[in-house]
């Protein structure tokens, strides 16, 4: 209880901090009582205007406008000339009905999956290696992590190709220097897997820096009791790993793999600038089909449903994490 | 004492390894675009470029309106960051430290609009500005790269909001500041890092934003670094050096903000993403 | 409340002062002149190369004189150039002058966004050379003007044809694979590099083949890959392709072919004859070993068929300058500067009797013998989609490079060609 009463006040202590005012604020016009104490009932819809005006502005506009456009027959034509042809739900059913979007779906699926798991094993690994180094050794690794992470998607997404370059790649090279003379010419981009690994190299390359320099800097929170204490009871380096560090970064983890799972679903610059989709349209991840059929071949209408339920089915794959923090929040205050 | 000798060596050696992994692409870029074409198109790779040339450069800096791009990339750039930062500030105090009917609504609908797949919205998007008769502005532009930004500025933000504890403000107060000196004083100071760290991720995004910019601003005046970067790849192949020395230009203010802002970023970034 | 609402009033304000930073003018530059075209300014979307700076600068000045309005050429990238040009046509100030290319011109003259030329073909077109203006025309209108052409030649380093104790250049297709054979076993170099996706060479093939990359069934247009003519001309990139360590699933810009054959261990390559310059840009040394040959063919008297590259000029419909744009034309297209641009950038002029100013560029030189036999793609509108990357043809072409028979690799990508052909408009 004691708790609960606590947490309210912060609510009241914010409130007027920012709307820099030092007469303590009036009763709020509805609520009376307990209300009474909180910094009028609609200060927080006032401080969230903006955004909302924004986001509604901004992004419900066109998510509406894209919604309309999904059901009309869009193409250079009727852009040009301005005309408006419905096609009801056939773009939705032509997507749906072919059997290209649904393999799309299952290799996004897949994609994603990896790169996440990737990104985050690896890049949990790097940030408990940050704790244990030395400060040199730190600030060396992280001066590396930094400048990986600090690449403009664009420009790395370049440099990546011309590492890989068929010919004159210094990948190729090394790979034939040390042995694997079959590589001196080999086509990355030739093959599905091949420019996937290219692909997801560059993805779990510019995301882990985020993730290992956040968790090492997460671990240095950790209140040193807890790890004596651990050794107290006779705990192991893996054992206090389990028992201390790993439910204390839980939740950050957790937020991690969501945005990761977004962002990576979301990635478009790397796979289009890589190899456009190909080779054969076998990369092409669902972003990127949709752009290909949309805006790529100018059938603007079909690229919108597709659009639409990209963002279905981004949302079926957050909607448990989704659920998770709502009821958090529920508990929360 | 000898396996801790291989204690104390494996983690150094994991280390310079991996340094070299995630600094050897940004090298190689910086590298190619100082070589001339006979020593980038190479049977043996030269890796330290001897004989350096800044031809890549001359050309790529001698594109047409290439100082007005530096402008237009900053501008936008630099408002769209600034005005998500202010206005998420203000989302997430209310999100973070009040109670009110529909908050739950709200995060949910920050955490949806972080989801819009931007590359294919394109479309609706020029169609909306085309009509509202805005093409060729920087004002679209600006205003698009804010809400691509402003979830996640709203969501991190909130957590560093509620991670300052709230006793600071009080004491604040009771040492005789006025509630707004508290908040200049106190607050602001510690969620300087959450600013910075948000604006970083803020900043990267609107720099590299290409297809929007490219079919709504068609004046050449009124474009984006991304586009002169990517005239370098063209249809009659790639120039390798003059990519790499465009790509290195474009990467610079980024790499600089980074290292300036990061360690002061990074700290409080923890903050925010422990609280989730 | 009061307190309240001027905080959320000072949030908006300050947030409209920002917005008004990013603002700027309006493109203006569209008054209707009220004697002559004074005050005017004509927009000109040229791709980048296409506009050399002498014959840009001569033109410009010549324009203004004569209509006392201004010229603005804008350079345009090819990144996303179609969407570009379809969205700008929608608009309310469009560019008043576009170049396009010569195969999507039906495409676009399809959409209702260009505006009909026919009186001034009728005016300043008689002598256009045939074959050129082909694509210009849709549905018996005129929708654009013949503007410049180019096709391939061979792009050949003497220095390795004289070490493999080669003296003439070849005449026939036989000639020149003997040639290639030589320069194999006698020297070190790559004979040819070809990479497995230069479509427009291949293209060229299946014209010397009298082949069609299309056929009508019933009302619609369907791939005609299939046909034994086109898989013979498959053979023949095949059996050219097998003289190159070029991958077999790029196309000649990734890496830039000319980049490669600028080292000095390559003995020749496909490509547009300005790519020469490429070549010596990456290394001097190269620049006086380069010749060049036209692409010989089954005979000698018949070199070739190649691909017929090249820009029409187009006005859109939405321009609210139609008469300044075709006074443009006129002059753009005149004698004088039609034949400066041939002159300067080596390419192939809209009129035969203006090939006298191709004297002295070897390449151009080269390729004008072939022009005459010269084709394009398929001018249907629907093609435009076909060549979209990623383009069905190219993975055919890799399919066949990498052992399928040509029937087979047909039928891999039929499907997506007649599915790409059979999209709406």
């Amino acid at each position: 209880m004691s708790v609960q009463t606590k947490r309210t006040d912060t609510g009241t202590a914010a409130a007027p901090g920012v709307r820099k005012t030092d007469v303590p604020p009036p009763g709020g016009p509805t609520g009376p009582g307990p209300a009474g104490r909180r910094g009028g009932a609609s200060a927080p819809y006032l401080l969230l205007l903006p955004g909302l005006l924004a986001t509604v502005v901004l992004l419900g506009w066109p998510l509406v406008k894209n919604g309309i456009l999904s059901f009309q027959n869009l193409n250079p034509r009727q852009l040009i000339l301005h005309l408006t042809e419905w096609r009801g739900f056939d773009n939705y059913t032509d997507v749906l009905g072919s059997t290209d979007f649904w393999k799309v779906v299952q290799r996004t699926v897949v994609f994603t999956a990896v790169n996440v798991v990737l990104i985050m094993v690896l890049g949990t690994l790097m940030g408990l290696l940050l704790a244990r180094l030395g400060k040199r050794m730190r600030l060396l690794l992280l001066l590396g992590l930094v400048l990986a992470w600090a690449m403009p998607v664009v420009a790395a997404t370049t440099v990546y190709q011309w590492l890989f370059a068929q010919r004159f790649g210094v990948v190729n090279w090394l790979l034939a220097k040390a042995g694997w003379s079959s590589m001196a010419d080999y086509n990355w981009f030739g093959t599905q897997l091949s420019t996937f690994s290219v692909i997801i190299l560059v993805i779990v390359w510019q995301s882990i820096p985020f993730v290992a320099i956040n968790l090492y800097a997460a671990t240095t929170t950790i209140p040193k009791e807890l790890y004596e204490a651990a050794s107290l009871d006779g705990a192991g380096t893996w054992k206090s790993f389990t028992s201390v560090t790993f439910p204390f970064l839980r939740p950050f983890l957790w937020a991690t793999t969501f945005l990761e799972v977004i962002w990576v679903f979301k990635a478009f610059p790397q796979i289009f600038a890589i190899n456009m989709g190909g080779p054969d349209r076998l990369t092409e991840t669902l972003p990127i089909y949709a752009f290909v059929e949309g805006p790529g071949n100018q059938h603007y209408g079909m690229g919108a449903a597709i659009s639409f339920l990209t963002i279905l089915i981004l949302l079926g794959l957050t909607a448990y994490y989704l659920r998770t923090v709502l009821k958090q929040e529920e508990d929360e205050l | 004492m000898k396996r801790s000798l291989m204690a104390r060596l494996w983690p150094n050696a994991t280390a310079v390894v991996l340094f070299a992994v995630f600094a050897f692409p940004v090298y190689w870029m910086f590298a190619t675009s100082l070589k001339p074409t006979g020593d980038i198109i190479s049977d043996d790779p030269v890796f330290v470029p001897t004989d350096i040339t800044f031809e890549h450069f001359r050309k790529v800096l001698d594109a047409d309106h290439f100082w007005t791009l530096v402008g237009n990339s900053l501008t936008v750039t630099v408002l769209a960051v600034v005005a998500s930062l202010v206005i998420a500030l203000l989302a997430s105090f209310a999100l973070a430290r009040m109670r009110f009917r529909g908050r739950r609504g709200f995060i949910l609908t920050f955490m949806i609009a972080q989801m819009a797949p931007w590359e294919v919205m394109i479309i609706a998007i020029y169609m909306i500005v085309r009509d509202a008769d805005l093409l060729n502005s920087l004002v679209p532009l600006t205003f698009f790269y804010m809400i691509m930004v402003l979830p996640f500025t709203v969501l991190t933000l909130r957590g560093y909001v509620a991670a300052v504890p709230k006793e600071l403000e009080e004491s604040a107060m009771v040492d005789g500041c006025t509630r707004r000196q508290a908040f200049v004083k106190i607050i602001f100071p510690l969620l300087a890092p959450g600013l910075m760290a948000t604006s970083l991720f803020g900043f990267i995004t609107a720099w590299n934003e290409f297809p929007l910019v490219l079919i709504l601003n068609k004046d050449a005046e009124k474009q984006t670094l991304p586009l002169w970067l990517s005239s370098f790849q063209t249809t009659f192949g790639d120039d390798w050096g003059a990519t790499m020395a465009a790509s290195s230009l474009f990467a610079v203010p980024i790499l600089l903000l980074f290292v300036f802002l990061q360690r002061k970023a990074v700290s409080g970034l923890t903050a925010g993403a422990v609280k989730g | 409340m009061n307190r309240k609402l001027i905080a959320a009033v000072g949030v908006a304000g300050m947030l409209m002062s920002v917005a008004a930073c990013g603002g700027d003018d309006d493109n203006g530059g569209e008054k209707t002149g009220a004697d002559g075209y004074k005050g005017q300014t004509l927009t000109v979307w040229a791709m980048d190369g296409s506009t050399p700076p002498g014959w840009t600068k001569d033109l410009t000045a010549a324009f203004e004189k004569k209509t006392k309005a201004k010229l603005k050429f804008e350079t345009q990238q090819w990144t996303g150039i179609q969407q570009k040009i379809t969205t700008s046509l929608s608009e309310d100030n469009p560019p008043d002058v576009i170049e396009v290319g010569n195969t999507q011109t039906p495409a676009y003259a399809a959409t209702g966004g260009l505006a009909d030329l026919s009186d001034l073909k009728s005016e300043i077109g008689a002598d256009w050379t045939e074959a050129l203006n082909e694509s210009a025309v849709y549905d018996g209108k005129q929708y654009a003007a013949p503007w410049y052409f180019a096709n391939r030649v061979v792009v050949y380093n003497k220095k390795v044809w004289a070490d493999a104790g080669i003296k003439d250049t070849p005449k026939t297709r036989a000639e020149f694979f003997d040639a290639l054979k030589a320069i194999d076993k006698k020297t070190d170099a790559e004979p040819i590099y070809l990479p497995g996706q230069n479509w427009y060479f291949f293209d060229g093939l299946t014209i010397g083949q009298g082949a069609d990359l299309v056929k009508k069934e019933g009302d619609k247009y369907v791939s005609n890959l299939a046909d034994p003519k086109v898989g013979k001309a498959m053979e023949t990139y095949k059996e050219f392709q097998s003289y190159s360590k070029a991958p077999k699933d790029k196309d000649e810009a990734t890496p830039q072919q000319a980049e490669v054959f600028a080292k000095g261990n390559v003995g020749a390559f496909i490509g547009m004859g300005w790519e020469a310059g490429t070549a010596i840009a990456a290394n001097k040394k190269i620049e006086k070993d380069i010749g060049y040959f036209t692409i010989p063919g089954e005979t000698a008297e018949k070199p070739e068929g190649v691909f017929l590259g090249g820009s029409n000029f187009a006005v859109a419909a939405g321009s609210k300058k139609q008469e300044l744009a075709k006074e443009f034309l006129k002059l753009a297209l005149s004698d004088k500067f039609e034949g400066a641009l041939a002159k300067e950038n080596g390419v192939i002029p809209n009129k035969e009797s203006l090939q006298t100013n191709l004297k002295g560029n070897g390449a151009a030189e080269a390729a004008a013998p072939a022009a005459a036999g010269g084709g394009t793609t398929p001018l249907i509108p629907e093609w435009a989609a076909v060549e979209n990357d990623p383009n069905p043809i190219k993975a055919y072409m890799t399919a066949v490079l990498k052992g399928k028979s040509p029937a087979a690799a047909a039928k891999q990508v039929e499907g997506e060609i007649n599915k790409r052909l059979a999209q709406s408009s």
